[in-house]
């Protein structure tokens, strides 16, 4: 993996009490964990959003955070996204680490303006003078049955806009430390949290983060790579595991950064492998697939051996919850994607 | 487990407090969501709470007569670490199903 | 949902608001019919209190009516469409439109039981009197015999709307507390329904209902002080009283809930 960030890296390892053994955690208790250590190490680092106080989050990432820090530094907000990210913007000017909440992935909508025409941009615009170290929690992508506009996947709205990181982790120890690593950063970072996998459980070790920069490779295998972020990362690994069963070796990458994207990752895997298949929740055209079907084009096509294939969700809008299954890429999508890539001739 | 402390919740038309006329729950019961939890009285009118939350009651607040302000602890339920959201529901873990099989001539390397 | 059609038992279609409000689990009993109090609603005296959710888990479809001036119903100028008679007609209309047939014997669907509360309560004496061969059973809560409506003092309502000057007379002064504390309540309405019930002021001895009756009260609920004398002119009623409760937070009770469904089971 490449150094791609230009912002401070793992938290030492092994300082303090932390560093003990290794924790069994839900990403729900991951992200939780991690929130409270960045409030403890930053007394400017303050939390905020829609239902993140009182109630804890209605998916209780903030749980107990108020009762511990004070509702100065934890505290609800008027349902008003637009509202949440300027404040945001302000008190990044007054020299806080916002770090909000927006209840979920289709609310941030109408945030857009102030998170595209001010975030971005602010530190830009005032040549270094006014930095935005804004983290912001975006609970996203589907799978959980939910309503309208709470399955979205926003990752190439917020990938297209310069002066933004995007990041989402994949398992409770990557949620962990790259929400501390996030927490810590002194540039705006959209921090996606692929909801479907709040509830698994996975070990944690505070003491060890390994590395944190760009992409990870989450399965090694020699013939073929499988790219994936977010909740599809579980999913891309069950596809592994199966084309193990028929003697195909299918490499995992977690790309975890979105923005910036590892470029060198993506083209060392697949410069191995010679055969990429993309998969994501998003719809397929101008998804962040297609910039990775072009990253890996541009950098392997003379050792490639098929098209980069794309298994995505489809034009349409997401869909309502019974219909979600159809929408997202299951197993048997995948798999036939792999099997496009495997059978391509050149002609 | 984890515990979740539900407040009084705002009944409207600027009413700031209420009294409990009846608890419908002991502690130690086990609630749905959407269960009548207690009859409440505001100087409008009489009215039964549903539950915003299956699970175990903990804690319930105040007896019948007490005033309970708005906003003040009305219940406490213990619920199980992968309880759902407000929101959706907790995907299924489930063994992953397959029909598609991969065949591949991976030897013109 | 309900609105009147044609085949108007009265001339003019009254734009009652009414809604079936079927269980999950039909028992295959009559519908229940829910008749509510002075400056109430279906919503306030039967929804919020739980009312149509424990009913419909007993099993029993319930239909609901806000009564003119009321809920989400019309609210006409005319006196005459508020006046009792009136009220009693457009009930018989909605039990017609929802194919309530006369009560058979063997047959449970058959014929409808009405629970009321307060002004609803008498409007189901006076319904249930006059409609023997319709009404199962009725429930009646915060009943009494006397009309707490018809000793409304109006002129000092009318005074306290112009001018502010607070009402002497305690009844009239709660009833219009209760009356513009709901903000969706027309208050000229609900006094135009006062001027009505004054002209057809209730005597309940005039008529009485012959069915089995439960009438249901507070302890403290002094606008049912009198629901002893009401359960003793009729042939077959029975009285229980809450402890503790009033007119105003009787009718969330579990235990009137659970004795109405009984009752009405039988």
């Amino acid at each position: 993996m490449s150094e791609t960030l230009s912002s401070p890296l793992s938290p030492a390892a092994g300082d303090g009490p932390a560093a003990s053994a290794p924790l069994t955690l839900s990403m729900q208790g991951a992200l939780n964990r991690a929130l409270g250590e960045v409030l403890e190490d930053n007394p400017k680092a303050l939390i905020f959003g829609e239902d993140v106080g009182r109630l804890g989050g209605v998916f209780r990432i903030t749980d107990g955070l108020q009762a511990r820090f004070g509702a100065e530094r934890v505290f609800d907000t008027p349902l008003a996204e637009s509202g949440i990210l300027g404040m945001s913007v302000g008190l990044a000017m007054a020299g806080f680490h916002p770090i909000p909440e927006v209840q979920f992935d289709g609310f941030a909508y109408p945030a857009v303006n102030q998170i595209v025409s001010q975030i971005g941009r602010m530190n830009y615009r005032s040549r270094g003078a006014l930095p935005m170290p804004v983290t912001l929690r975006v609970p996203s992508f589907g799978g959980i049955r939910a309503p309208e506009l709470h399955g979205e996947s926003l990752e190439s709205l917020f990938v297209h806009v310069p002066g933004l990181k995007v990041v989402s982790p994949a398992d409770p120890h990557q949620a962990y430390h790259l929400l501390r690593l996030a927490g810590s950063m002194p540039d705006p970072v959209i921090f996606m949290e692929p909801k479907a996998r709040y509830w698994q459980k996975g070990p944690v070790d505070p003491a060890d983060a390994g590395a944190l920069e760009g992409a990870r490779i989450a399965r090694p295998g020699r013939h073929l790579t499988l790219i994936a972020w977010g909740a599809m990362v579980a999913r891309c690994l069950q596809v592994a595991e199966l084309a193990a069963e028929d003697g195909i070796e299918v490499e995992v990458l977690d790309l975890r950064w979105l923005s910036p994207i590892d470029a060198d990752g993506l083209a060392e895997s697949a410069s191995r492998t010679r055969r990429a298949v993309v998969v994501h929740e998003a719809p397929r055209s101008s998804g962040l697939g297609a910039e990775i079907a072009a990253l890996v084009t541009e950098r392997c096509f003379n050792t490639l051996k098929a098209p980069v294939e794309r298994v995505t969700g489809f034009d349409v809008p997401y869909p309502s919850g019974d219909l979600e299954d159809e929408y997202i890429p299951n197993i048997d999508r995948i798999l036939f994607g792999i099997q496009r890539v495997l059978e391509h001739r050149r002609g | 487990m984890a515990e979740l402390s539900f407040p009084l919740p705002d009944l409207g038309e600027g009413l700031i407090e209420a009294t409990i006329l009846e608890w419908l729950v002991a502690e130690g019961d086990q609630v749905e969501r959407n269960q009548p939890l207690v009859e409440v009285e505001t100087t409008k009118s009489a009215v039964e709470l549903p539950s915003p939350q299956a699970g175990t009651v903990v804690k319930v607040h105040g007896e019948a007569g007490s005033v309970i302000a708005v906003g003040d602890p009305l219940i406490v339920f213990e619920v199980p670490d992968d309880t759902a959201g407000i929101v959706g529901t907790v995907p299924a873990e489930k063994a992953p199903a397959r029909r598609v099989r991969l065949s591949a001539v991976l030897d013109d390397d | 949902m309900g609105r009147h059609r044609d085949h108007l038992v009265e001339g003019s279609d009254p734009q009652l608001s009414v809604a079936l409000h079927p269980p999950a689990s039909d028992a295959g009993l009559r519908p229940v019919l829910l008749l509510h109090g002075f400056a109430s609603s279906t919503k306030l005296n039967w929804a919020d209190t739980g009312w149509i959710r424990f009913l419909n888990e007993a099993g029993r479809a319930v239909l609901t009516v806000d009564l003119p001036g009321h809920g989400a119903s019309a609210a006409p100028e005319a006196r005459d469409s508020y006046s009792p008679s009136r009220i009693r007609a457009d009930v018989l209309q909605v039990l017609q439109d929802h194919h309530v047939v006369p009560l058979r014997e063997g047959v449970p669907a058959s014929g409808v039981d009405i629970i009321g509360y307060s002004l609803g309560s008498r409007l189901a004496w006076e319904f249930g009197a006059t409609q023997p061969e319709l009404v199962h059973r009725m429930v009646l809560g915060g009943p009494g015999s006397g009309d707490p409506l018809a000793e409304f003092d109006l002129a000092a309502a009318q005074d306290l709307l112009a001018e502010g000057t607070p009402i002497q007379d305690p009844r009239t002064a709660e009833l219009m507390r209760m009356a513009r504390l709901v903000p969706t309540n027309d208050v000229f309405a609900l006094l135009t329904m006062v001027e009505a019930v004054k002209d057809e002021p209730f005597i309940p001895a005039e008529a009485v209902p012959r069915m089995p009756l439960l009438l249901v009260a507070g302890e403290n609920d002094d606008l049912a002080a009198t629901a002893q004398e009401l359960a003793d002119l009729a042939p077959h009623a029975e009285l229980l009283k809450l402890p503790a409760r009033t007119h105003a937070n009787a009718v969330t009770s579990r235990a009137f809930k659970a004795a109405a469904v009984a009752f009405l089971s039988a």
